[in-house]
């Protein structure tokens, strides 16, 4: 389960000032769920993972992954998570089963178990061909299930995926959103962002709308639609940033 | 720290370094191959390029102007020399010499020595730089000492007396070092300088993959959300350029011993069987160890800083400058290991290899240098750390330099540090490029025109392509009336309490002799009194002021006033390129820096800094005066007891001066 507390990631300008980049943020996940994080391009999503994944500290507010503060514990925290992005590179001189061994080794599991788990992930995404290949020479769907099984390797009861289709072609794509119910099914808590309405629409049981680091919406894809009067996803979302900024106006006005 | 994660970290990076077909080449082949080639090629060539010189011959005009036997003796002498061919000069022999046709011109000339003997002068035209004609001039000059030999055997023959007289004394000396040491001394020169070279190399190579090269690659965040702490990741990657970089040195070292021993037994010296002992070896990587770890932690630093392995290799370059000139005190004979000297960096290793090389090292030394290079090893290890603890630094990627264009075309907010270190950067290069010269030409005027046209008049122009005003900017505002009567109260006493500073600086220190001269001549220019004060004190109060209190503390001003006036302090001591000074013009800058942003007008610093310049001028003009030779103690030196009623008076001034300007804080904020 990933529980967020009004989370908050501040970046210093260069002119001094300060971006807050995840304003105020809060919203959970639970277990074998699979929760959307929505909003366009520059939103905060990514910076919203990055702090989930204590690869940034939180300048305010905090957050639990499977019941481990994100500030106090981050050991914790990253050895019940596994974490998958387009920002998440593989080491290209590795050979594809001593890379997966690599961070079996860092998750502190023995050398067995390693083996056991990579055979019966290879054999579910089909690897078994290219098991012994340096990943340089790998087709970029080959990259994409190593990188699914480099996350999933210590079988972490979180899993948040940053964008985790961007940037492939169809069938590559296909993989990562079986792959995504396939967590569910395993009773994981499956955080995952994108900017595709139609991804949010098939995979999501919850979307958490986010906008310039703010949370605009949270709830179901029947509660939304319900409460905004649309079928769409697109025109869902529209109307709640159309909502947003004139909210924003409105606080203008009244400086 | 969970040490077995640091292993697995290490063993997986040193896995992957050596998989790199680069760093494989530059750290473990290149050295195998490099010096072989390089020593036994090199004196394949030598030897060769020698005989071929001899082969070629030369041509050589003569001028005779003696024409005896013993000159025609002398000449038919040197045409025995096989390949070269003698010609009588004509008149375009500088012509010949000059197109390189003939390599040298001998010319014969006599005189008349004291006891009626004729002495003959032969002066050998050659040119030093051509490899040819210096060949020539060693040739000839050889063959005429030999017949000047013959010459002098025959006439004491003639006189009667035995030949051997010649031998009378025979001077030899007798070498006690053994071939071992010999070898030693020739490598402890310079083998220090390849050796540190060679370590730094190996790490910078793989010290650009390991941070830098995993940003470039976007497998950083990969190992970031492992469960893995910042911490083991720095360790197990600091042991990989640690150990790839002594593997590279161990190589190095091999290589250079092997071709060496080669090259002596090939060139026939007395040192077959000199190598380098395997004692030398291992005290040398012992010391060795700590700077590879110094250097690993550094360009580890450096590595996490980038954003990519070029930018990683760009910032390595100055330090491999500055590491390279260090090593190269191996060279220079005069310098000997000392207490000292085995405190600074690079330096120490430098010199104790040179002194285990002739196995006359001490183990103090060899101790010290380990000490000390430790110790800064555990400060960079903690910089590096602490860099890859800095989420801003470690995840900065290319993206980041394209928001920061966006911001430098904004006109507001062009005042930033960066900005600010680019200004000063290109001042101080027009200052030294242009300045210098027209000070050069006339002193005065070009005292004058630097501060006019170097420092204050950019400060405007740049304001104008901003579309700024000045005065706000600059901070060009009418003080109050009380504030302003206090500026002398300060601007003296501190002035006497620098020189004192300056004074005690140079009994201990002593300023060279030259650097006093100069700094004399700006009291004894050819001008009356209100001239010298004018350009030794009016136009750098007001001009250096404008850049220095004006417009440069408007670059740091992001950092708060103190750090503010620490910076802009900082450039206006580095400003005045003078090394001898610079403390003492530090402390006034940060003075004259407090009086500006605390009162929020520049006019106290103008002023300021106008009595303190003009102050040494009246001094050394009025030194004869009786009210001044009561606090100097000669022309130059003031009383050190000065200093108290100086402080006192400083100290009072400065708190009125504080409580005057209690409102200062709003000023510098606002804007």
């Amino acid at each position: 389960m990933i529980s967020v507390q009004n989370l908050v990631k501040e970046f210093p300008k260069k002119d001094g000032s300060k971006f807050y980049a995840v304003d105020d943020v809060s919203f959970t996940a639970n277990d074998n769920e699979i929760v959307c994080l929505l909003g366009v391009n520059g939103a905060g999503k990514t910076t919203t993972m990055r702090v989930l994944s204590t690869v940034f500290q939180p300048s305010g507010g905090t957050a639990t992954i499977h019941g481990w503060d994100i500030r106090k514990d981050p050991d914790k925290v990253r050895e019940n998570l596994g974490f998958l992005s387009g920002d998440t590179g593989l080491y290209n001189r590795l050979r594809v089963h001593e890379f997966i061994r690599y961070f079996g080794r860092l998750y502190s599991m023995v050398d067995k178990d390693i083996t056991q788990r990579m055979d019966e992930m290879a054999e579910l995404l089909d690897m078994k061909d290219f098991m012994d290949k340096k990943i340089e020479f790998l087709s970029t769907g080959m990259k994409q299930k190593v990188s699914i099984v480099r996350s999933i390797i210590h079988d972490p009861p979180v899993m948040i995926l940053d964008e985790p289709t961007s940037g492939l072609d169809i069938l590559t794509a296909r993989n990562i959103i079986s792959f995504i119910r396939s967590c569910k099914e395993r009773g994981k808590c499956v955080l995952f962002s994108t900017h595709i309405m139609r991804e949010a629409e098939r995979l999501a049981d919850r979307i958490v709308m986010i906008h310039k680091g703010k949370i605009l919406a949270e709830g179901s894809l029947d509660l939304l639609r319900e409460e905004t009067g649309q079928m769409d996803l697109d025109d869902i979302f529209v109307h709640y940033v159309n909502l947003f900024s004139d909210e924003v106006e409105v606080q203008a006005h009244e400086f | 720290m969970n040490f077995r994660k640091v292993m697995i970290v290490f063993r997986k990076e040193l896995m992957e370094v050596l998989r790199d077909k680069r760093t494989l080449f530059t750290t473990l082949l290149l050295p195998v191959i490099l010096y072989p080639v390089l020593i036994i090629g090199f004196n394949a060539i030598m030897t060769r390029q020698t005989g071929v010189l001899e082969e070629r011959g030369a041509t050589v005009a003569i001028i005779d102007s003696v024409n005896t036997q013993i000159s025609s003796r002398l000449i038919a002498g040197l045409e025995e020399i096989p390949n070269f061919s003698f010609i009588p000069a004509g008149d375009d022999v500088q012509g010949l010499y000059d197109a390189k046709e003939i390599q040298s011109v001998v010319t014969l000339k006599d005189s008349l020595a004291g006891d009626g003997l004729i002495k003959y002068h032969i002066y050998i035209q050659y040119d030093a730089a051509n490899e040819r004609s210096n060949m020539t001039y060693g040739k000839i000059f050889d063959v005429l000492e030999d017949i000047e030999t013959e010459l002098i055997s025959d006439q004491l023959q003639i006189s009667g007396i035995s030949p051997e007289l010649m031998n009378m004394v025979d001077v030899r000396g007798r070498d006690t070092a053994d071939s071992q040491k010999k070898m030693g001394m020739i490598l402890g020169m310079f083998l220090p300088y390849i050796m540190i070279i060679m370590l730094f190399t190996g790490a910078s190579v793989v010290a650009a993959d390991l941070v830098a090269g995993e940003k470039e690659r976007k497998t950083l965040e990969t190992l970031l959300v492992a469960s893995v702490g910042r911490l083991e990741i720095v360790i197990g990657k600091f042991l990989t350029i640690i150990t790839l970089s002594m593997l590279n040195l161990i190589v190095n070292l091999f290589s250079i011993s092997f071709s060496l021993r080669f090259m002596l037994s090939q060139s026939g010296l007395d040192m077959a069987g000199a190598g380098m002992p395997i004692k030398a070896i291992l005290i040398l990587l012992a010391a060795m160890l700590p700077l590879a770890t110094l250097f690993a932690a550094i360009l580890l630093s450096i590595s996490t800083f980038s954003r990519n392995m070029k930018e990683a290799r760009t910032y390595e370059s100055p330090l491999m400058m500055v590491s390279m000139i260090m090593a190269m005190i191996s060279f220079l004979p005069a310098i000997e290991m000392n207490s000292l000297m085995a405190m600074i960096p690079i330096v120490n290793i430098s010199l104790l290899f040179k002194a285990v090389m002739v196995n006359e090292y001490q183990v103090s030394h060899l101790m010290i240098t380990i000490l000390s290079t430790v110790v800064l090893v555990i400060i960079a290890i903690w910089g590096s750390i602490k860099l890859f603890n800095n989420e801003g630094v470690l995840m900065r990627s290319d993206d980041d330099s394209s928001s920061l264009k966006g911001i430098k075309k904004n006109r507001a907010n062009f005042f930033t540090p960066y900005n600010g270190m680019v200004y000063f950067t290109l001042a101080l290069l027009l200052l030294y490029y242009v300045a210098s010269r027209w000070q050069m030409q006339d002193l005065a005027r070009g005292l004058v025109m630097t501060q006019v046209i170097v420092i204050a008049l950019p400060v405007f122009i740049l304001l104008k392509v901003l579309k700024m005003k000045a005065a706000p900017v600059l901070r060009i505002t009418m003080p109050r009336l009380k504030e302003l009567i206090l500026i002398p109260f300060i601007a003296i006493p501190a002035t006497v309490i620098v020189a004192i500073l300056a004074q005690f600086i140079n009994s201990i220190y002593p300023f060279p002799e030259h650097y006093l001269e100069s700094l004399g001549k700006l009291f004894e220019m050819n001008l009356p009194l209100w001239g010298s004060f004018l350009v030794v004190a009016v136009a750098p109060g007001f001009c250096e002021e404008l850049l220095f209190r004006g417009l440069f503390p408007r670059f740091f001003q992001k950092y708060g006033m103190k750090v503010n006036i620490v910076i802009t302090a900082l450039l206006f001591a580095a400003f005045h390129l003078d090394p001898f000074r610079f403390v003492p013009v530090f402390l006034l800058g940060a003075l004259l820096g407090y009086l500006t942003l605390r009162s929020g007008s520049i006019i106290h610093s103008m002023i300021a800094h106008t009595i303190n310049n003009g102050l040494a001028l009246l001094i050394s003009v009025f030194s004869g005066s009786q009210i001044i030779k009561l606090v100097m103690m000669d022309s130059e030196n003031l009383h050190y007891w000065v200093v108290i009623p100086a402080a006192i008076i400083l100290f009072l001034a400065l708190r009125a001066f504080h409580r005057f300007t209690e409102r200062g804080e709003e000023i510098c904020a606002e804007s």
